[in-house]
C-alpha cells in the first residue's frame, strides 16, 4: 500500500500514529492479527441432494456458509465438484410447473448465493451452454421482485443477436465469444441491481480474459483475417456484410483499446496490413451514418494507438499525389449530416493536424527503426522540411474553413440553414482550438485568410448560438501570447460589433449577454490596456449609458485611471505634457486624457501605440504599476473574476506596498478580504499561481476540456473524475486504502465523512 | 420529422413509458432545448410557486414518483437542481424526459446543471455507456452533452410566500404535537401519502431557535428527541430552528454551493457558462461546492470545489438578500437536510441512492406569496446607476463583514417538504440495464 501526502507534516503525523499502533500492538503481544480469517476456513461442505422438499434448508446451510471467506471457498469448491448447479436446475421447470412462487423465489435466492461467491470459477461455469438457460432461469424469480417475471431465458436462447460476419472455425473460441455476451448480459441485467463490488470486479476481469483471447486468436488466424478484409472486395454483393464487418472491425478496437500494449499493436498491424485505412475510407464515405460513425471510431481507436503510423499514411498519400486522408475527412466534415459524427471526424481532425505531432512524426519516420515503419519510409524518400509541415498544415486549414473564407461577399447571415448554422458554430470551435493549441503556426493562415474578419461578420446572425461561437473565438483573441489578433481587431474595429451584440441583447440577462459580459470584464486586465484605450475612446458614447450593469462604467473609470495621472505619468513619459492645451475632444467631461488629443484613431498611430505598449508586457508592466503606487489604489478597480491583481496580492503576500486600501475594500470579499474570520483556502493561491504561468485561465480550461475525451481525461491528475474514479477503485476498501492524496490529508476535516456521500 | 408540438407530446408519453425516443428526436430535442436554455440566464428568475428537486441520477421511476408525490407538470411547477444523469439505470430517459418537458412547458420547468452534466463525468459513471448501449454509438450522448453546456448555473426564486397555510391533509401515525393551526407555520413535512408528519411554526414559544429540532428525520419513526445529527459524509450537524422575523428574501438554488470567487449572485451572471465544467474556478465552485461545519473555506475532498461554512453562508444570504440558498449535490438519508440556522438546506430526490443505499428522499415546496408585496422582483435590467450593481459590498456596510453573528437575514420563505420513498416495486419493471443487441465478439 502507498500513501502520498501533500505536506509533510500530514505525513510525519501518520507515521508517529502506525508506529504508536504497531508498537502497542507488539506490547499486548499478539504476534499475529491474521489468524482470525484462517481460522475459520472450516472443512468441506456438504449440501444435500436438492429436491422442492429441502430448498430452505438448503438456503439456510449455504447463508451459513458465506459467512466466513473459508465457508465461500469451500461451498464454491464442492458445488463446482458436486456439479451442483446441473442438480438444482431441473427444479426450476419443475416448480414452474407446480406454478409453486414460494420454491421459484428460494431457487433463485440460492442461485444469486452461488453468483454472488464471487468466485470466477463459479462464474465462468454458469455461463457453460449446459447450465446457463437454467441459472438464468432460476434469477428470473426475483424475490425482491415478486410480481415479475423477466426473461432472461428468451433472451440469450435467441442465437440470432450472435452476428457472424465470418465463420469462426474454432469451436473452442466461437464458445469463448458466447460465453463473454452471456457474461456481459449477466453484469448488465441479470444482475445489474445487486452486484456488489468484487463480483463486478470479477465479472469484469473474466469478460476482459475471454475478450483478449478471443481478439489474439483472430489475429493469429491468417484465413479469418483474410476472408474478413474480403468482404471489401468490390465483388463481395451484400452491402450488408460490408456493413457488419465494419461494425465487427469496430468492435474489435474498442475491445484492444483494453489489451497490452503489444498484443494490440500486433491486432493492428495485422489489421492494418490487410488493408484497414482502406476500409476506414469505404465506412467514411458509406451513405449509412451508423457505419459512418464505426468508421470514425476505427480510425480514432487506431489514432489513439498510433497516430504516427496513420501520419506516414497521409505523407504517403501526399507523396503518391493522391488525397490525403485529411482532405477526406475534412471534406466529409464539411458536409456531414449527422451531428455525431461530424464531432468525432472534426476531433479526429484536430489531432491528425496538430503541426508539432506532424512535424514529430515526420522526423520518427525519417530514422525510426522497427518492421512497419522501415518498410513505410522505403516506400518514399525522406520528407524532413518544416516547410513541408507548414504548406501541408496552411492547405488542409484553408480547406477546413473555406466555409468561412466563401462568407466574404456575402450580404447577410441572417438566413443560415441549420447545416450551416451547425457548421458555423462548429469551425468557430475549430479555429479557437487552432488559436490556442498551435498558435505559432496558425496564426498566418488564419490571419491572411481574414478569418477573424469573417467570424465578426457571423456576429450579425440572428442566432444566439452563432454569436455566442463568434464571441467566444474573440474572447481567445484577447488572451493569445502576442497582439497579432488584438491588433487586428482593433484596426479594423472588430469590438464594434460584439458591442452591438451587447446592446441588442441587453438588458437580456442570457447566455449570449453574459459571454460579452465576460468578453468586456476582460478587458480590464492590464495586458489588455490597448483594447481597453480603443474600446473606450472610440465607443465611450455608447457604453456610457450601458448602466444595467458596472461592467462599462469599470471600465471607463478604468480607462480614466489610466489617463488620470498626469503628474505621475509625466514623471515617467514626459510626452503626455502634450496633452495640456489641446482641446478636449468629443465634449468628455473628465479630465485628463492625455491620449485624446495625441491620437487620431488611425490605423498607423494604433500600431504605432500598440507596438510600443507591447514591451510592457510581463514583468516591465509591474514593475510600472508598482511605480505608480502612490495614485495605484484609485486606480486599482478591483477586477471581477479575481485575475492578475488578486493573483498578485495571493501570490505575494500582503507586503506589496499599494494593497492596503486596497484591502479595505469590500471587493475582495470571500477570499482575501474580510481575511480576519475567512483565512482562503490554500488552494486558492495554488490556483492563482498556476494560472499566473497560464497566462489565463480561460486557456487552461478550454485546452483541458479538450478534444478527445480520452485525451481529456487523462492528462488532469487532479480533476475531479479521475479522483472519483480512484475513489469508486477504493470505495470497497474502504478509507484505509490508497486514498488520493486530498483526501487522505481531509479527513480530519470530516468527522465521519461516509464514501457515499462525497461521491454524488 | 420536426418535433413540434404533438410530436412532443408524443415523445413525452413515450418517454413517460421509460422507452427512449429515436436519435433523429433527441438531435431535434436537443436542439430546440439549445434554443431555449440560450436564453436563460446563468441564474434564473423563478416565481414562487415551485418545487425544487435535488439529484434524480437516472432513477426513471423514483422520478415518476416525484411527479406522483408533487403533482405532475404542467400542473406544478419544478425546478430541478441538477445530477439528472449517471448511476442509474435509465438516465438517458430520465433526462430526455425533463428535456422535453422543458421545451414543451418552458415556464414550468428549470432545469440547473448539476457536475454530473459534463462530459468528463458522464464518460465515467455510466451516462456514456448507457447512450451507447441504448443507440449503438455516442451521438445521443454527444447531443446531450451540448445541451449540458447551455444548462442554467443556478436560479432565484422570488415571491415566496413566508408562512404556509396548513396542510388540510390528515395527520402522519406518528406526527408530533403540532402548532395552532393559526400559528404562522413556516416548515410542513409530509410523507408521499399527503400525511403532515410534522409542522413548525415560526417563533414559535414551544420551540425556540435554541432547542433545535431536529428536521429530516425518517418518515417511518420521526425523532421525538431534539439531536443535533452530524450526518454521515456532510459531517455537518443538521437543525432546523424556525428563523426569526424580519424582511423576506429570496431562495437561491445551485447544485453545489458557493464560490470564493462568487459573492454576488450578479457575479454569476459574468460568467461565460457555455463550456465544459471546468476543473476550477467559479463555475467549478459553483457545482462542487459542499456546505461543511467549519469556519470559513476548505479543501474538498472531492477534488473540486471548495467546504464552506456558516458564516460564509450567512454572509452571503445577507450581502445577497436572500433568505435560503437550496442546493442539492449531497446525499441526505432523510431526503433534506437544513444547516445553519436554516439558511442552507439540501435537498436530495433520488430515493435509495443508487437502488442500495436505502435512504428517503425529498423535494421541496415554496408557496405563493399572494400579495407579492414588499419584494421587488429581482431584475437587472432595473438596476439603475453606475455604482451599485456588481461593486462588492454595495449593499452592506463593512461593518457586518467579520461578524456573522449580528447579521440580520431576510426571512426565510414557508417551506412545505414531502418525502418520498423509492417507487414502489411493482410499479416497474426491475431495474435493469438494457444489453447490448447484437454482437459479432
Amino acid at each position: 500500500m502507498a500513501l502520498s501526502f501533500q505536506e509533510p507534516e500530514g505525513c510525519a503525523a501518520i507515521w508517529d500514529f502506525v508506529n504508536a499502533v504497531q508498537s502497542q500492538l507488539q506490547a499486548m503481544g499478539h504476534d499475529d492479527n491474521l489468524s482470525d480469517d484462517l481460522a475459520d476456513s472450516m472443512g468441506p461442505i456438504m449440501l444435500p441432494s436438492p429436491d422442492l422438499g429441502n430448498l430452505v434448508e438448503i438456503e439456510n446451510h449455504m447463508r451459513t456458509a458465506i459467512g466466513t471467506p473459508g465457508g465461500r471457498e469451500a461451498l464454491a469448491k464442492f458445488i463446482l465438484n458436486d456439479k451442483y448447479i446441473l442438480k438444482l436446475i431441473p427444479l426450476v421447470e419443475m416448480a414452474e410447473d407446480l406454478e409453486s412462487l414460494s420454491d421459484l423465489h428460494r431457487l433463485c435466492s440460492i442461485m444469486k448465493m452461488l453468483v454472488l461467491l464471487n468466485d470466477s470459477a463459479v462464474m465462468d461455469y454458469v455461463v457453460q451452454d449446459e447450465v446457463v438457460l437454467g441459472v438464468v432461469g432460476a434469477l428470473e424469480y426475483d424475490p425482491d421482485f415478486p410480481l415479475h417475471k423477466a426473461n432472461h431465458r428468451q433472451y440469450l436462447s435467441d442465437q440470432s443477436k450472435f452476428k457472424e460476419v465470418v465463420r469462426i472455425e474454432d469451436q473452442a473460441i466461437r464458445k469463448k465469444i458466447h460465453h463473454t455476451y452471456r457474461l456481459q448480459y449477466l453484469k448488465d441485467v441479470v444482475l445489474a441491481r445487486i452486484l456488489d463490488d468484487p463480483t463486478f470486479g470479477v465479472l469484469n476481469s473474466l469478460i476482459f480474459f475471454h475478450q483478449v483471447e478471443i481478439v489474439s486468436h483472430l489475429q493469429e488466424d491468417a484465413q479469418f483475417m483474410r476472408s474478413l478484409f474480403a468482404t471489401f472486395n468490390p465483388k463481395e454483393p451484400s452491402e450488408q456484410r460490408k456493413k457488419d464487418a465494419v461494425l465487427m472491425i469496430q468492435q474489435c478496437c474498442t475491445i484492444a483499446k483494453n489489451l497490452q500494449g503489444a498484443s494490440r499493436a500486433g491486432l493492428y498491424q495485422r489489421f492494418v496490413g490487410h488493408g484497414l485505412m482502406e476500409v476506414i475510407q469505404f465506412a467514411l464515405r458509406n451513405p449509412d451514418a451508423l457505419v459512418r460513425v464505426a468508421g470514425a471510431d476505427i480510425l480514432q481507436a487506431l489514432i489513439d494507438h498510433d497516430a504516427m503510423m496513420v501520419r506516414g499514411y497521409i505523407f504517403k498519400m501526399i507523396q503518391d499525389k493522391v488525397k490525403p486522408l485529411t482532405d477526406t475527412l475534412i471534406e466529409l466534415l464539411l458536409v456531414e449530416a449527422d451531428l455525431g459524427c461530424k464531432t468525432l471526424i472534426g476531433d479526429i481532425i484536430k489531432v491528425l493536424l496538430d503541426p508539432n505531432a506532424i512535424h514529430q512524426s515526420l522526423e520518427a519516420l525519417n530514422r525510426a527503426p522497427g518492421d512497419y515503419l522501415a518498410k513505410l519510409r522505403a516506400s518514399f524518400p525522406p520528407i524532413h522540411s518544416d516547410s513541408f509541415v507548414q504548406s501541408y498544415y496552411e492547405e488542409s486549414v484553408v480547406k477546413l474553413f473555406q466555409p468561412l473564407r466563401d462568407l466574404e461577399g456575402r450580404e447577410s447571415v441572417d438566413n443560415l440553414t441549420i447545416a450551416e448554422e451547425t457548421l458555423f458554430s462548429y469551425l468557430m470551435e475549430m479555429l479557437c482550438f487552432f488559436l490556442r493549441s498551435h498558435y505559432s503556426r496558425s496564426k498566418y493562415v488564419i490571419m491572411s485568410n481574414n478569418l477573424a474578419v469573417r467570424v465578426a461578420q457571423l456576429l450579425g446572425s440572428r442566432k444566439l448560438i452563432i454569436k455566442l461561437g463568434a464571441v467566444k473565438f474573440f474572447r481567445i483573441c484577447l488572451c493569445l501570447p502576442d497582439d497579432f489578433f488584438l491588433r487586428q481587431m482593433i484596426s479594423q474595429r472588430l469590438f464594434e460589433p460584439i458591442l452591438q451584440v451587447v446592446l441588442d441583447t441587453m438588458p437580456r440577462d442570457n447566455a449570449l449577454n453574459s459571454a460579452c459580459l465576460e468578453f468586456f470584464q476582460s478587458l480590464t486586465r492590464d495586458s489588455l490596456r490597448d483594447a481597453l484605450k480603443h474600446v473606450i475612446f472610440h465607443y465611450r458614447e455608447k457604453l456610457e449609458p450601458i448602466t444595467y450593469v458596472d461592467t462599462f462604467q469599470t471600465l471607463i473609470l478604468k480607462y480614466d485611471q489610466y489617463q488620470e495621472p498626469v503628474t505621475t505619468q509625466e514623471l515617467d513619459h514626459s510626452f503626455t505634457s502634450v496633452d495640456s492645451g489641446t482641446p478636449i475632444r468629443r465634449g468628455l467631461v473628465n479630465g485628463g486624457k492625455w491620449g485624446e488629443g495625441l491620437r487620431e484613431p488611425d490605423a498607423d498611430e494604433e500600431a504605432y501605440f500598440n507596438t510600443s505598449d507591447d514591451e510592457e508586457e510581463g514583468l516591465p508592466n509591474a514593475s510600472i504599476m508598482n511605480g505608480v503606487s502612490p495614485v495605484r489604489p484609485l486606480v486599482n478597480y478591483p477586477d471581477d473574476d479575481g485575475d492578475d491583481d488578486m493573483e498578485d496580492i495571493l501570490a505575494t503576500g500582503t507586503t506589496v506596498t499599494p494593497e492596503p486600501i486596497l484591502r479595505s475594500q469590500p471587493e475582495q470579499a470571500p477570499t482575501a478580504s474580510s481575511a480576519e474570520p475567512v483565512s482562503p483556502p490554500e488552494r486558492i493561491s495554488e490556483k492563482r499561481r498556476r494560472e499566473e504561468e497560464e497566462d489565463d485561465e480561460l486557456i487552461s480550461i478550454i485546452s483541458s476540456s479538450g478534444t478527445k475525451r480520452k485525451a481529456a481525461v487523462q492528462p488532469s491528475e487532479s480533476s475531479p473524475n479521475l479522483q472519483k474514479l480512484r475513489r469508486k477503485n477504493s470505495m470497497s476498501h474502504a478509507k484505509d486504502s490508497g486514498a488520493p492524496r486530498k483526501i487522505s490529508i481531509s479527513i480530519p476535516l470530516k468527522s465521519s465523512g461516509s464514501e457515499d456521500d462525497s461521491n454524488k | 420529422m420536426s418535433i413540434g408540438g404533438s410530436d412532443l407530446d408524443k415523445a413525452i408519453a413515450q418517454l413517460r413509458a421509460c422507452r427512449p425516443i429515436p436519435e433523429n428526436q433527441v438531435r431535434e430535442l436537443c436542439y430546440k432545448a439549445r434554443e431555449l436554455l440560450i436564453e436563460e440566464g446563468n441564474v434564473v428568475g423563478v416565481d414562487a410557486p415551485v418545487t425544487i428537486c435535488g439529484d434524480i441520477h437516472g432513477q426513471f421511476h423514483d422520478l415518476m414518483e416525484l411527479f406522483r408525490v408533487g403533482g405532475d407538470v404542467p400542473d406544478t411547477n419544478y425546478l430541478f437542481m441538477g445530477d439528472f444523469v449517471d448511476r442509474g439505470f435509465y438516465s438517458l430517459e430520465s433526462f430526455l424526459l425533463l428535456l422535453c418537458l422543458k421545451v414543451r412547458y418552458p415556464d414550468r420547468i428549470t432545469l440547473i446543471r448539476g457536475n454530473h452534466e459534463s462530459r468528463q463525468i458522464t464518460t465515467v459513471y455510466g451516462f456514456y455507456d448507457e447512450c451507447v448501449r441504448k443507440y449503438g454509438s455516442a451521438n445521443v450522448w454527444r447531443y446531450c452533452c451540448d445541451v449540458f453546456d447551455f444548462l442554467a448555473l443556478g436560479a432565484l426564486v422570488t415571491g415566496a410566500a413566508t408562512s404556509l397555510s396548513p396542510t388540510e391533509g390528515p395527520l402522519a401515525e406518528n406526527a408530533e404535537a403540532m402548532p395552532d393551526i393559526d400559528a404562522d407555520i413556516e416548515i410542513e413535512t409530509l410523507n408521499s401519502a399527503g400525511e403532515v408528519m410534522f409542522r413548525y411554526a415560526r417563533n414559535s414559544d414551544s420551540q425556540t431557535s435554541e432547542s433545535s429540532q431536529t428536521l429530516g428525520s425518517s418518515p417511518a419513526r420521526p425523532d421525538p428527541t431534539p439531536t443535533r445529527v452530524g450526518a454521515a459524509g456532510t459531517g455537518a450537524s443538521g437543525s432546523s430552528n424556525g428563523t426569526s422575523r424580519n424582511e423576506g428574501g429570496a431562495v437561491l438554488c445551485v447544485h453545489g454551493g458557493l464560490s470564493p470567487l462568487i459573492d454576488t449572485i450578479d457575479k454569476i451572471r459574468l460568467l461565460d457558462r457555455k463550456q465544459e465544467v471546468p476543473h476550477e474556478g467559479a463555475m467549478c465552485d459553483l457545482l462542487w461546492s459542499d456546505p461543511d461545519d467549519i469556519d470559513g473555506w476548505g479543501l474538498s475532498p472531492r477534488g473540486a470545489g471548495f467546504l464552506f461554512g456558516g458564516d460564509i453562508v450567512k454572509r452571503f444570504n445577507h450581502n445577497n438578500d436572500i433568505s435560503l440558498i437550496a442546493r442539492a449535490h449531497q446525499l441526505v438519508m432523510e431526503g433534506f437536510k437544513e444547516m445553519f440556522d436554516n439558511t442552507i438546506v439540501t435537498v436530495w430526490s433520488a430515493p435509495n441512492y443508487c437502488y442500495r443505499c436505502g435512504n428517503v428522499a425529498a423535494i421541496l415546496e415554496l408557496g405563493e406569496d399572494g400579495s407579492n408585496a414588499g419584494f421587488q422582483r429581482r431584475s437587472n435590467g432595473d438596476r439603475g446607476g453606475g455604482g451599485g450593481g456588481w461593486v462588492l459590498g454595495s449593499n452592506d456596510g463593512t461593518s457586518t463583514r467579520n461578524s456573522t453573528d449580528n447579521l440580520r437575514l431576510p426571512e426565510g420563505p414557508g417551506r412545505r417538504y414531502r418525502v418520498f420513498e423509492a417507487a414502489p416495486q411493482d410499479s416497474r419493471g426491475m431495474p435493469a440495464k438494457k444489453p447490448v443487441a447484437d454482437y459479432f465478439l
